[in-house]
């Protein structure tokens, strides 16, 4: 074979060799970003149905009547009916309260400690947390699980002492987060409370000694 | 002529068994120390938790553990020799001293400030002790091999071992400066929305571009090694940032597919000498960025599109949602600092040796 021909040979072997490796790697490139970017996102858009919990009190104890001075335990039991929640709280307003100093927490299962805040903290509101703040008008105690996974129930009990005589209001509301509809807090009724969110109102009579 | 005494490769070899399980034990420590640390993130998102001694920190700090052996074996085997000690194994020390030194300082940080935030001192100096030993690991591995051999290349499986945690960990500094997980009762640490979205749009494409190309490099180009570290790298980041989230299992195959483009990259380096294949290969694993950070690298992006919460459960339609958006806007940077990526991995590995 003469030495031109073949290095023609050669150079065209080289020549298809490299238009293989192109050909192959910008076929594969083309299909993943094909895949990677539009058909699986849109894929998953349709596919991943957002997870729906379904918070629920189940139980609220306290004694209709108390005298002033004399400390009460307050009992809140909730509960996830409906699927896993990335967060879920139990929170307990009380409206005669700037300060936390009459609020201990007795005892507790949630697997995060609950928080006590007080007048001019910021909270969450309107059912999207930390994306809307307001600053707290009175007392609350906000417990939360993350994840609270479905089925599962959490309480806790708080040892609350009025400081003066009449009517002693608690708020009593849980909310699941993401917030992604109205099964998302508990109750599905009631009073509006300093958050724009649904609250339960409890009373005791506070009598003076 | 002394016939028994030995040539310094031969002393090498003979030091080579110990020097060799130092350096492995100091990467593997590390490796462990980092996937502990991507756990944690995780962990942090999904669970709260409120103390230091949490399942991840357990890992993280077993890692360590590790390290510190693999340390004070380089170091026992270096005395060993006459020559001075080589600068990869200085590091690889210095490096494990500075992540023993940080344990306690975050431990401390922990007691003092509660819940830390992803970037916080004791953090950065961890982070910066991952480096620095795992670098050091990996430049002792070739080191070691090419003194002993003389042969500039290592066995896959080292290759990988040595490659992985330096990723992990340079991945997680380049994290503390993007994510925006920084901001505690105590502290703002979190990065302005587009300085996040600057650093992880620059340095990842840089990152993955410059270790990909060096494994291929101490791989001697032969086809599989590129490929295999960075199935190594996606498997890590499956375990500690997919698997512990159920919501994010069903996107495993979307996660999987990541593969291709480092199979294409690895075929460019392996079967074209060119100049021109190479920078493909670059343009090609930086392109694959904002695919391969996925999901963690929702959060810096969110922070800059609709800025939503981004519950756990949420993290894989919102990344669904930004990625049509987000990858056309972000290829043109990615592809030009995964080019520089391998023009500084010629420079620094094959042209100086400095591995």
């Amino acid at each position: 074979m003469p030495r031109n021909k073949r290095s023609m040979v050669f150079f065209y072997g080289k020549l298809l060799r490299a238009m293989v490796l192109v050909a192959v790697v910008a076929a594969a490139l083309a299909g993943y970003f094909a895949l990677s970017v539009y058909i699986l996102p849109h894929s998953y858009q349709a596919s991943l149905v957002p997870r729906k919990a379904a918070p629920i009190v189940t139980q609220v104890s306290l004694p209709p009547r108390v005298t002033l001075g004399q400390s009460f335990a307050i009992f809140v039991n909730a509960t996830n009916d409906g699927d896993e929640a990335d967060v879920q709280t139990v929170s307990i307003g009380f409206p005669n309260f700037t300060g936390t100093d009459s609020i201990k927490v007795a005892s507790h299962n949630f697997r995060q400690t609950p928080m006590l805040i007080i007048k001019g903290k910021q909270v969450g509101s309107e059912y999207v947390g930390a994306e809307k703040p307001v600053d707290a008008q009175y007392a609350i105690v906000e417990a939360m699980s993350r994840p609270w996974a479905s089925g599962n129930s959490y309480s806790i009990t708080l040892q609350v002492t009025p400081e003066t005589e009449g009517r002693f209001v608690a708020f009593v509301k849980s909310i699941a987060l993401p917030h992604n509809g109205n099964q998302a807090h508990w109750p599905q009724e009631g009073v509006l409370d300093q958050q724009k969110e649904l609250v339960k109102v409890y009373t005791v009579d506070v009598a003076k000694a | 002529m002394n016939y028994f005494r030995q040539s310094p490769a031969q002393r090498i070899i003979g030091l080579g068994s110990r020097l060799l399980t130092g350096y492995v034990l100091v990467s593997l420590g590390i490796l462990l120390a980092a996937g502990g640390g991507s756990w944690d993130i995780n962990n942090h998102l999904l669970n709260k938790p409120e103390t230091f001694f949490a399942p991840p920190h357990a890992v993280l700090y077993s890692g360590v553990a590790l390290a510190v052996a693999g340390a004070i074996m380089l170091f026992s085997a270096s005395r060993r020799t006459e020559s001075k000690m080589i600068w990869p194994i200085k590091l690889a020390m210095a490096g494990v001293v500075v992540l023993v030194v940080a344990g306690p300082v975050d431990f401390m940080w922990h007691s003092a400030y509660g819940l830390d935030g992803l970037l916080s001192p004791p953090h950065f100096v961890l982070v910066s002790g991952m480096i620095a030993s795992s670098i050091g690991s990996l430049a002792g591995m070739t080191y070691h091999n090419s003194m002993a051999f003389r042969e500039f290349r290592l066995p896959p499986a080292l290759i990988v071992l040595g490659i992985l945690p330096v990723w992990l960990a340079a991945s997680g500094m380049v994290d503390m400066f993007s994510l925006p997980f920084s901001h505690t009762g105590y502290f703002n640490f979190d990065p302005h929305p587009a300085v996040g979205v600057a650093v992880a749009t620059l340095a990842f494409p840089l990152l993955i571009s410059v270790l990909m190309c060096t494994s291929s490099v101490l791989a001697g180009r032969r086809f599989g090694v590129l490929t295999a570290t960075g199935a190594a790298f996606m498997a890590t980041s499956m375990l500690t940032s997919m698997v512990p989230n159920d919501a994010l299992v069903p996107t495993i195959p979307f996660y999987v597919a990541n593969i291709i483009p480092f199979a294409a990259a690895d075929a460019l380096l392996s079967f074209s000498r060119s100049k021109l294949s190479q920078y493909a290969a670059g343009a090609i694993m930086g392109l694959t960025f904002f695919m391969l950070y996925y999901p963690l690298i929702t959060y810096t992006y969110n922070k800059v599109t609709t800025n939503i919460t981004v519950w756990p459960s949420l993290i894989a339609p919102t990344y669904f949602a930004m990625i049509g958006t987000v990858v056309p806007l972000v290829a043109a940077p990615a592809v030009a600092m995964g080019i520089l990526g391998v023009i500084a991995s010629n420079k620094l590995v094959v042209k100086n040796k400095a591995l």
